[in-house]
């Protein structure tokens, strides 16, 4: 459906329609979801049978260079005149080993343990000097390097591998091999995006990638407060960590925990999501509507909360909301009396309110700013025409406007949803998780499961319990996100839109 | 490239999860313990607290690093000053960085090697320090413990080992403006309220947090005394009457209760501020904010130890929480002999003794602590007063602080119904239960 | 009829602009609030009352010359590290954006969506776990407690946040490249003579938002630069005084810190906002 065609549905059923085409395509999205995934394996593990065979095969057709190649890079591009790449070959495994020799052997090696020698005490005079032993979490850390890094050079390997015999074949069907200036015009031009994404992508991999991997093995291993390097050592424990966050029937405190943090979690990212996006659209409505002066003015009061770095505006708003805080004195004046509001620290509800309603002025300058332009941005016949049938503003926003930015923002909304899932600053600064309770381990009743991730590993050093919620909340958060991404109108129309 | 990994490694771990999960080789021990020290024992140390410059053996051009809170900074560059001179001929260059005690632990296991040789840090983080092996064993234990007070020497032992050197009382006692709450008066708790009420001024008490919300618990006998487990998860309760502990509960409640609208719980900022614009008359607060006090207070400026509480016409005195600031020596240091000597030095009489004057830090030196600087100092009198009516702020599960912040907001609670005894028993057993449980 | 159409006009937008203006007020007062307390002489940390009773720039004072108990911290080295941060950051970090979201609008290679879904879902990892592991690869670098490795760690995933500058680019018609193709260009020559120009608005917004970050970070700073205070940046510095072992001491410096970081990123901000919402409005649509 066109989004004209959709246009001249009636409200209600375009409201039907989304509404079924979201229910029926849940399912399916989904299955299709998780059919992907293990196509994606399926296909690996042929990728995999596949590229032994051509292993084979390269080999016993492949002439002495290529051969060569097979334990030496970079032979066969040599032998056919391709120098540069040849030496670069020979280069990467050179260092390779290299690297293999002096640092990345003494660590892989002992992988599997995370090390076994413990660290003693030596005496000097009457002063004691420990010796460290082995640090499991540099071994485990320096092993993750080591293996992406052999991993990086298998894919060299092969490469190498590949472009030995094509450069045999091509000097058997007596062509020359590129050169070097040729090559560079390729980079700028044909393989551009390789040239665009390679500097990125290295840092990418060894900034976030890298250190996540680290992360999820961290999960599997007994690094909590009393296994805690550099004297003491840590080891692998299997999925002893996601029983007890999950174990939910054995009402242990931190499976009740997860629950209902889970729960609070995603009531507040629903919330938090929608009264930013909602509300925000109405005061960007209010500003640009025709006919209202000084618009920059009143955008300039807005983006104020943007520009103000968010410890700062939080913080203050934190003294704001105290017992004896701003507002409360404010309060006072109008009602009279001394109210002493507790808004942080009473009860759930009153504070977990609070939160959301301070969330919506942090959040809905963001939406004013990115709405302000798609909303000026609406085709004005669709306006014209609704003006001609004489319809008033009220009804212009629910049958135009409304659906109109639903229909384009709708990646946008997800992200924000994923955000405020992951939203860390606005309840640390603000309630610290408070009101505090003796229901939950090391979590009060406005934590979500960020805050109190960083909780149990800032305060209780509770490491790989850490690690294990983080990975949770990240399948939740990447599962949702990437069914809504490839799923969403404006994915699929990449093309057509422009 | 990224799916071989995660398959492979998802294959190592399932296999580690067959194998079984091993408690690994880890152990609480952080050393396997040969002798004790060749030279151990009682050192000689000269006037000034220095010692025998043989004992700092051959370490030569030594460069340390001391982490001081922004507070004693200079002061402790200056001790340090004198130390290197002392010792001119081991040419030691000492450098004093400012770290705050309270994150000091957490920052030196970050990253050992960028941790100070010699650092300062409040000694509830002593448990975190010995399992990550940042800190060494006290190199002159029996000199420390013949210098400081048993307190402060318990709270830094392990297992029968001393690992810190104490520098200071940390904890909190009672301020109070003379002018409206009279020395008299702020012995018992019922006259500091009743003073405060009738001059229409606050009584300020952070009673939403466990760090002091436990005066509830701890002046009724239902105190800590460290792990009841080794992984350190569990605390472990001293045995308690119950009656008692729930009459003490009570009385607090009821007080609260009366003087609504006078003791008023918000954090301790609070005090000094209040103080400043006359809103305050009382309050319980750290030894950290008493320059501040102080200093709005002037001549008026009152401090005691806590007062005492009836308890069907008992008094009782109220047990606090009570930590040190102590000096650790980092256990991988390049100079532990002049790291051992320059903390046993800053944490001497003499330099007790120059802080205590200086920027009134309450002494764990039992010489110190007898004397004029602290009997004409109120707060100082007051914080070692307290430390002796304290549990050491030591050994504490992560697992304490939340519900005990909860004991105190419901029994502050205006709903709160301090005649209530089955209610209060109920919330004291599911306190020490909540704390027990994990 | 069109008296009354007009007359509700009228009331509609009176009805508006004051619904603003309270709006506007309360958006702005923690604003107010903030800059009124930081001329505040008296008192320690907070008062029970909104107006300051008597004023003083010593706050301010204090903050750059170390007076006031304030020795121990070092408010001009702090802003000028930011700064510096600020500016290495925000030109890589914007440099690998635009490679990036260029990369993946105009360009069809094989493995394109699949890097983009890799790429959008790195970012919901919650990271806490993870600076620790970047530290010590930082400090298998030798880079711990640099203004240096600060660089490094604010620009290294800044590739991820490609998806408002591609819905951007996706905005450019594609017959320009198809016209300059014919004409002979290579790609890098579109790229740097015809989108480019053409992009200024996610250009500033990607350089905006990329030299607000250092600014407002104190976590992932903290970590790296533990105990160096000379290279520390505002946002931990800010974070410092606020602690409760200092809040007594520095607390209403702090607020006059405060003032002094949001002061120019204000300014910045308010100067380039036109190009912000273009850019984020572009980018929106598709993004």
């Amino acid at each position: 459906m066109t989004f004209v065609e959709y246009k001249q549905l009636n409200p209600f059923q375009r409201f039907a329609y989304n509404f079924s085409k979201t229910v029926k395509s849940a399912p399916k999205a989904i299955a299709n979801f998780f059919k992907a995934i293990g196509m994606a394996i399926v296909k690996f593990f042929v990728g995999i049978g596949k590229g032994f065979k051509n292993y084979g095969v390269t080999f016993v057709k492949g002439d002495w260079a290529t051969k060569l190649s097979y334990i030496i890079f970079g032979v066969g591009d040599l032998s056919k005149g391709k120098y540069y790449k040849g030496i670069l070959y020979f280069l990467t495994e050179v260092l390779y080993i290299l690297f293999m020799m002096f640092f990345g052997w003494t660590y892989i090696s002992k992988f599997t343990t995370l090390g076994t020698v413990k660290s003693h005490v030596e005496y000097v005079g009457r002063a004691p000097k420990t010796v460290l032993g082995d640090n499991s979490m540099l071994i485990l850390l320096y092993s993750v390097l080591t293996i992406v890094i052999t991993f990086i050079v298998l894919a060299i390997y092969i490469s190498n591998i590949k472009d030995a015999y094509r450069h045999q074949q091509m000097k058997n069907e007596g062509k020359k091999p590129s050169t070097l200036k040729e090559d560079v015009k390729d980079f700028l031009d044909g393989k551009y995006h390789i040239t665009l994404l390679s500097f990125p992508t290295l840092m990418i991999g060894i900034f976030n990638i890298l250190p996540l991997i680290f992360m999820i093995l961290i999960a599997f291993t007994t690094y909590d407060k009393i296994n805690m390097p550099p004297a003491n050592l840590f080891t692998w424990c299997g999925f002893k960590n996601f029983g007890s966050v999950l174990d939910v029937f054995g009402g242990s405190l931190k499976a009740t925990t997860f629950v209902e943090l889970t729960k609070w979690t995603l009531i507040w990212a629903v919330f938090a999501t929608f009264t930013n996006y909602i509300l925000g659209m109405i005061v960007a409505l209010m500003i640009n509507k025709k006919g209202i002066k000084f618009k920059s003015l009143w955008r300039t009061l807005f983006v104020l909360a943007i520009a103000v770095p968010q410890f700062v505006s939080l913080l203050v708003m934190n003294q704001i909301l105290q017992t004896d805080g701003a507002l409360n004195i404010l309060l006072g004046y109008f009602m009279g009396g001394n109210p002493q509001i507790q808004f942080l620290n009473s009860t759930p509800l009153i504070a977990r309110t609070t939160v959301i309603i301070i969330n919506c002025w942090v959040g809905i300058p963001y939406t004013i700013l990115s709405m302000s332009g798609i909303l000026m941005n609406i085709p004005e016949d669709l306006y014209e025409s609704a003006r001609i049938d004489g319809a008033g503003p009220m009804r212009t926003f629910a049958s135009i406007t409304l659906p109109y930015m639903l229909f384009v923002t709708t990646p946008q909304l997800i992200t924000q949803f994923v955000g405020n899932i992951n939203n860390f600053n606005v309840i640390y600064l603000l309630t610290n998780g408070g009101p505090t309770t003796e229901k939950f381990y090391q979590a009060g009743y406005t934590d979500i499961l960020v805050t109190w991730l960083f909780k149990l590993t800032m305060s209780s050093q509770d490491y790989n319990l850490a690690a294990a919620i983080g990975i949770l909340v990240f399948i939740v958060c990447a599962t949702l996100s990437l069914i809504v991404y490839n799923n969403s109108k404006s994915m699929k129309d990449e093309e057509a839109f422009s | 490239m990224k799916k071989i990994l995660a398959i492979l490694l998802a294959g190592m771990m399932t296999a580690t999860a067959l194998a079984g999960c091993g408690d690994g080789q880890s152990s609480n021990e952080p050393s396997n313990n040969e002798t004790n020290g060749s030279g151990a024992g009682l050192a000689e140390l000269d006037a000034d607290g220095f010692v025998d410059a043989a004992e700092l053996g051959d370490e030569q051009d030594a460069s340390i690093k001391v982490w001081a809170p922004d507070a004693a900074v200079s002061i402790t560059q200056k001790m340090c000053d004198a130390f290197a001179e002392h010792y001119a001929d081991k040419n030691i260059s000492i450098s004093v960085v400012a770290q705050g005690e309270n994150d000091a632990a957490t920052q030196a296991q970050s990253d050992v090697d960028a941790a100070a040789d010699v650092f300062g840090f409040a000694s509830d983080q002593l448990d975190n320090l010995i399992n990550s092996g940042v800190i060494s064993e006290c190199a002159y234990a029996e000199n420390v413990i013949a210098m400081n007070t048993e307190e402060s020497v318990k709270a830094g032992t392990v297992d029968g080992k001393l690992y810190y050197y104490p520098e200071t009382t940390n904890g909190y006692f009672l301020v109070y403006d003379k002018s409206v709450v009279s020395d008299e008066q702020a012995q018992k708790f019922e006259d500091v309220l009743a003073a405060c009420k009738a001059a229409d001024k606050r009584f300020i008490m952070d009673a939403g947090n466990g760090y002091y919300s436990c005066i509830f618990t701890f002046t009724g006998g239902v105190t800590i005394d460290g792990y009841a487990d080794e992984e350190q998860t569990v605390q472990n309760f001293v045995d308690y009457d119950e009656d008692t502990a729930v009459a003490t509960l009570q009385a607090f409640a009821q007080l609260i209760k009366d003087y609504k609208g006078t003791f008023t719980s918000l954090s301790v900022d609070k005090i000094a501020s209040g103080f400043a614009d006359g809103s305050c008359g009382a309050g319980i607060d750290g030894v950290w904010d008493i320059e501040s006090d102080s200093a709005k207070l002037g001549d008026n400026f009152g401090a005691a130890k806590l007062p005492t509480i009836n308890v069907n016409g008992e008094d009782k005195a109220m047990i606090s929480m009570y930590g040190y600031k102590a000096l650790g020596v980092k256990s991988t240091t390049k100079y532990p002999l002049t790291s051992a000597a320059l903390a046993l030095y800053l944490t001497g009489e003499s330099c007790q003794r120059q802080r205590a004057e200086e920027i009134q830090w309450g002494p764990t030196n039992t010489t110190v602590s007898e004397e004029d600087v602290v009997k004409n100092s109120a707060a100082l009198t007051a914080s070692v007063d307290q430390s002796k009516n304290s549990v050491a702020q030591v050994h504490i599960t992560s697992t304490f602080w939340d519900p005990m912040a909860n004991l105190g907001n419901q029994i502050i609670n205006d709903d709160w119904d301090p005649t209530n005894t089955d209610k209060t028993k109920d919330l004291l057993t599911a306190t020490v239960n909540n704390i027990k449980d994990e | 009829m069109i008296k009354s159409y007009k007359l509700r006009r009228l009331l509609a937008n009176g009805f508006i602009y004051l619904l603003l203006a309270v709006l506007g007020i309360i958006w702005i007062s923690p604003f107010v609030y903030l800059v009124l307390h930081s001329f505040r002489a008296e008192g320690v940390t907070t008062v029970a009352y909104l107006i300051p009773r008597e004023w003083t720039i010593q706050n301010y004072i204090d903050l750059f010359t170390g007076g006031g108990g304030t020795a121990q911290l070092n408010f001009p080295r702090w802003f000028m590290n930011t700064f510096v941060v600020a500016i290495f950051s925000c030109i890589i970090s914007t440099i690998s954006v635009l490679m990036v979201s260029y990369a993946f609008s105009r360009l069809r290679f094989k493995a394109r969506k699949k890097l983009m879904n890799v790429g959008m879902i790195l970012g919901m990892f919650p990271g806490f776990m993870t600076m620790i592991a970047i530290y010590y690869l930082l400090k298998a670098m030798g880079l711990t407690q640099t203004l240096l490795a600060l660089v490094i760690c604010y620009s290294c995933g800044a590739g991820l946040g490609f998806q408002i500058s591609k819905g951007f680019f996706d905005t450019v018609p594609r017959a320009l490249d198809e016209a300059a193709t014919i004409d002979g260009a290579t790609r890098n020559q579109i790229f740097w003579r015809i989108i480019l120009p053409m992009s200024k608005p996610i250009v500033v917004y990607t350089i905006l938002t990329a030299f607000i970050g250092p600014w407002t970070d104190f976590i992932l700073a903290k970590i790296i630069m533990l105990d160096s205070r000379d290279n520390y940046t505002v946002a931990i510095g800010l974070q410092l005084m606020t602690d409760h072992q200092y809040k007594n001491t520095y607390y209403k410096q702090f607020l006059a810190g405060s003032v002094v970081v949001a002061v120019p990123i204000s300014i910045l901000f308010l100067i380039l906002q036109r190009y912000y919402v273009e850019g984020v409005t572009g980018g929106a649509v598709k993004g």
